[in-house]
Formats: C-alpha cells, sequence, structure tokens
C-alpha cells in the first residue's frame, strides 16, 4: 500500500499545480489556433505540443525536465541556445526566397529597413520598463517578427527569456491577419490603398546568382554578428540559384528546415514550464512584443508615405506593412487588404519584396544589438 | 531604475540611434548595389558580345530563358481559348506543378496579365489545387460552360 502512495505522489496529478494548468490551456490553444483555425500551423503545432510536454509535472532529478542537465529535452534545447536551428531554419528560408521582386524594384528594399524601427523603439520601451541592457535588446528584436532571429539574439544574450519570448514572437506572427489589417486601414486612405503597382521587370538569372553573394558580402561586413543567420540565409539563395545544386537546395527547403523547425517548435514550447514561463517579466515581454509589432507595422507604412513625396511614380503605402519580416503573412496580408479594396490590383510581388528585405533587416538588426550589447 | 534615466544610464539613445542608421544605411547601399546590377551586367555582356561576336549556343534550357511559343496577334478572350494557348507550357512543366512555375513561363512568353489569367482559370477549376501550394491542370472540355476572362 506504501508503495502505491508512494507512486501516487510522483504522478503528474498530484505534483501538477496552477501554473502547468494555465500552461496546458495556453498550448491548447495553440493548437486549436493552429490546427482549427489555421493561423500559422508548421509553428503553432509543434509549439503548442511542446507546450503540452513541458507542463506535464514530473518528479525533479529524474532528468526529465527540459532544464535538468542529461534529459532527451535539454539535448534536444541545445540547438535552441547555441542558435543553431535557427541558422539552419534561415539555410531553408534562403532556398525558399525568390528575390526577383526585389531585385526589379530594389528601392521597395528600404520599406523592409523602416519597418525596424520597431526593434528600436522597443529598446527604448524596454530599458525604460527597467529590463537589463541584454533582455531589452533580445525584446525588441520581436518588433522584426522574425521568430529564428528572436530565439538567436535571446540564445545570445538573455537564454532565460528564450521560453517568453519565443511564444511572444511566434503569436505575433500567427496573429497578423488581426494585428496588421486595423493599422493599415488606420494610416492609409482608401486613394492611398487604390494605388495599383506597375508590373515588375524580368530578373535575368545572372542577377539573381550574384545576388545572394553580394548582399553576404556587403550585410556581413557592415555586421559580422549576422553571419550565422544571413551567411545560411544568402547560402541557401546561392544553392537554390546558381543551377547545379538543386538537390541541396531541394533537401534545405524541405528535409532539412522541416526537422530544423519541428525540433525548434518542439523545445521552445517544451521550455515553458509554468514556473519558468508564468513571471511578470513574461507579461511585460508579451506587452513590449506587441507595441513593438504595432510599431514595426506602422513605420514601414508611415516611411512609404513620405516615399511617396519624393516619388514620380507612387508606390502602395501597403506595402510598408510587408517591411516585417513575417514571411510570408504579412505580405498575404497586403495583398489581402489591397483587394479588399480593388481586386484587381495585385500586391503579392511587391509586398515579396518588402518581406525579404525585413527579413535581412531584421537579421542585421540582430547583429548590431548584439554587437553592442558584448561589452556589456 | 526605470523611464527616461534607464534609457540614459544604459546608453539607450546611443544605441537606439545607431543602430536605426546603420540598419538604415546598409540596406540603402544594397538596395543601391543591386539596382545598378542589371545595368553592370548589362555592359559586361555588350563587351563580351563585342568581343566574341559569336553567340553562345551552350544555355542548358535554351528556351526557358526566351519566348517560345507564338502567340495569335489577337488574343482571345474565352478562357477555353486561352486554356487551349497555355496548354503547351503546361506540358513543359509536368503533371504537378507550383503556381509561380506557370506565372514565370507564361510570363517569359508574353503571355498578357498571367496573373488575372491564372486567377480565372483557379475560378473555373481549371486549375486544381492539390495542396501544398501544387497544382493540377484540369483542360476544359467543349461542353464546360466558363465564363470570359479578359486576358
Amino acid at each position: 500500500m506504501e508503495l502505491f502512495f508512494q507512486f501516487l505522489s510522483n504522478t503528474g496529478y498530484y505534483l501538477a499545480e496552477y501554473r502547468n494548468v494555465i500552461m496546458i490551456v495556453v498550448g491548447s490553444l495553440f493548437l486549436y489556433l493552429g490546427s482549427a483555425k489555421h493561423y500559422e500551423p508548421l509553428l503553432l503545432i509543434p509549439i503548442g505540443f511542446g507546450i503540452l510536454v513541458g507542463n506535464v509535472p514530473f518528479f525533479k532529478g529524474f532528468g526529465l525536465g527540459i532544464y535538468e542537465s542529461n534529459s532527451v529535452l535539454h539535448y534536444l534545447y541545445f540547438g535552441v541556445v547555441t542558435g543553431l536551428y535557427p541558422s539552419i531554419v534561415f539555410l531553408g528560408l534562403g532556398a525558399m526566397t525568390d528575390f526577383s521582386s526585389l531585385l526589379a524594384r530594389p528601392v521597395l528594399m528600404l520599406l523592409g529597413a523602416a519597418a525596424q524601427m520597431g526593434i528600436f523603439f522597443t529598446l527604448l520601451g524596454a530599458l525604460a520598463l527597467g529590463f537589463l541592457p541584454k533582455e531589452a535588446g533580445s525584446i525588441a528584436i520581436i518588433g522584426g517578427a522574425d521568430g529564428p532571429t528572436s530565439i538567436f539574439l535571446t540564445a545570445k544574450l538573455a537564454p532565460h527569456l528564450i521560453g517568453p519570448i519565443a511564444i511572444a514572437a511566434y503569436s505575433y506572427m500567427a496573429l497578423i491577419p488581426v494585428i496588421q489589417p486595423p493599422i493599415m486601414r488606420l494610416l492609409t486612405s482608401r486613394k492611398e490603398r487604390l494605388i495599383r503597382m506597375p508590373e515588375l521587370r524580368e530578373v535575368s538569372k545572372k542577377e539573381r546568382v550574384i545576388f545572394p553573394a553580394v548582399g553576404v558580402l556587403l550585410c556581413c561586413f557592415l555586421a559580422p554578428a549576422s553571419i550565422p543567420l544571413l551567411g545560411t540565409f544568402f547560402f541557401g539563395n546561392f544553392l537554390k540559384e546558381c543551377g547545379v545544386t538543386d538537390r541541396l537546395a531541394q533537401t534545405a527547403r524541405t528535409a532539412i528546415i522541416d526537422t530544423a523547425t519541428i525540433l525548434l517548435g518542439l523545445t521552445v514550447g517544451a521550455s515553458t514550464q509554468g514556473d519558468v514561463f508564468l513571471t511578470g517579466k513574461s507579461v511585460g515581454i508579451f506587452l513590449l512584443g506587441a507595441v513593438a509589432f504595432s510599431i514595426a507595422t506602422a513605420s514601414g507604412i508611415i516611411f512609404a508615405k513620405i516615399m511617396n513625396l519624393c516619388l514620380k511614380e507612387k508606390i502602395n503605402p501597403l506595402l510598408g506593412a510587408a517591411g516585417v519580416s513575417a514571411v510570408p503573412g504579412s505580405a498575404r496580408e497586403v495583398h489581402l487588404v489591397g483587394q479588399s479594396e480593388d481586386p484587381e490590383n495585385y500586391l503579392l510581388m511587391h509586398a515579396m519584396a518588402c518581406n525579404s528585405s525585413g527579413v535581412i533587416g531584421s537579421a542585421i538588426c540582430a547583429g548590431i544589438l548584439w554587437s553592442f550589447m558584448v561589452g556589456l | 531604475m526605470y523611464g527616461l534615466h534607464a534609457i540614459a544610464v544604459h546608453n539607450g539613445w546611443a544605441m537606439a540611434l545607431a543602430g536605426a542608421l546603420i540598419v538604415f544605411s546598409g540596406l540603402v547601399v544594397l538596395s543601391f548595389v543591386i539596382s545598378q546590377l542589371h545595368k553592370v551586367l548589362t555592359f559586361f555582356e555588350k563587351k563580351t558580345v563585342y568581343m566574341e561576336p559569336e553567340p553562345e549556343t551552350s544555355d542548358i534550357e535554351p528556351h526557358k530563358d526566351k519566348p517560345w511559343l507564338l502567340l495569335p496577334k489577337q488574343f482571345p478572350e474565352d478562357i477555353k481559348e486561352i486554356a487551349r494557348l497555355y496548354k503547351p507550357l503546361v506540358e513543359e512543366i509536368g503533371e504537378t506543378f507550383y503556381l509561380s512555375e506557370l506565372y514565370e513561363m507564361s510570363r517569359k512568353n508574353d503571355f498578357p496579365h498571367p496573373h488575372i489569367t491564372l486567377t480565372a482559370f483557379r475560378e473555373s477549376k481549371i486549375l486544381i489545387p492539390d495542396g501544398d501550394g501544387v497544382f493540377t491542370w484540369n483542360p476544359p472540355t467543349e461542353n464546360d460552360d466558363n465564363e470570359n476572362v479578359e486576358g
């Protein structure tokens, strides 16, 4: 009988506390949003399931939890804390990305730069709220709307915040259809939303092959700390474009990125153990993340409007919202908002140009913030 | 420590300003370089043609980068007719394909308004989604009652 009671006292039912229950509800919500509402299912489902796994209460010292040094989850989590998975995800992203629209209309790259302002405004906000500089830098990068970049920088600057920052970044990416359209409508007039973009010129194969080499050199010379992200990103793109490594590019954009995404999502989810995750800091991170994302969207749109004051051929300011690097969610949302005003207005290709420059911009920002914080 | 004092103590103003300027200038330079890329390439290509007048014949897939279909002068408005013109493209790219492949190929062959046409194909169930962004071609039969499209 004593053995039975001892067993009972080691079960999850006995060890559960309210924080585990809250996190299990959050995990279930992620699974619901991903599977039933199709909000970024490839991200929310691994993370949601990871939250369930990470919040099963267990007897400490058995080597089961993600924070216990000899557990399987801990070994898998190694790829997160070292920045390995984000780097691999960027390789796959590069092998998926078609830069033709950006090469055809390079001026749209400026919108990707403008949308990064959300990062720096949030840096100030986080410092003002009492976060330490390294923590503030990690929170600010949520404004880039790029999950892997946020995880990478947080792993380098404030590893204890990986859980809440990753969950905030991916949540806001999934909530793009909810967050961005009201900001787009608020900051643009109907006349501006109706602006049609001209058809893009055809981009030669040589341009597409040369671009990743030029891009990696220019960006990484400027911010060497972004090499782990941009190095693999442009390498993946070179594999895709050079025309002789189709097999490698195909593997990078399918099996490799899928494996990294599964392990990244599952372990980030599992890192949100109630006792570690549910703190006052997490609430602050979520609030600042929402502010960062909204400012990033707004600054892209406002900058597009400023550009229109100087440009002969006006650009649709909605494109500024795609300057955040949530690929392809924000580009799709820009296209949909444009089409809701004029069903024959096709903004998708132009929005993808802003989106891909947003990816480059946020990775550069991560490199810059990392190098600023090195000596602190 | 909170508020503006915390920002000042942690050098926040300088970090935010310098960070914003660096990322902006970096992307402006990259944008300028890629805007000149095609001009530089054109310049070198002209030079190469001048030095080696013989045309290149060793492209791996020569027809993919230039038009290889002869389109009628008066492009049809009936979607079935347009679908017939698209058929050789579909045969070229295979049974299942990404929409972007068909779009690229139609652009290279100077089909007018490929975006609008592909949307009309989807609405008319000539392009059937197979999931994961892959599509199959469902050629219209004579009995299909499809609407017209401005192609």
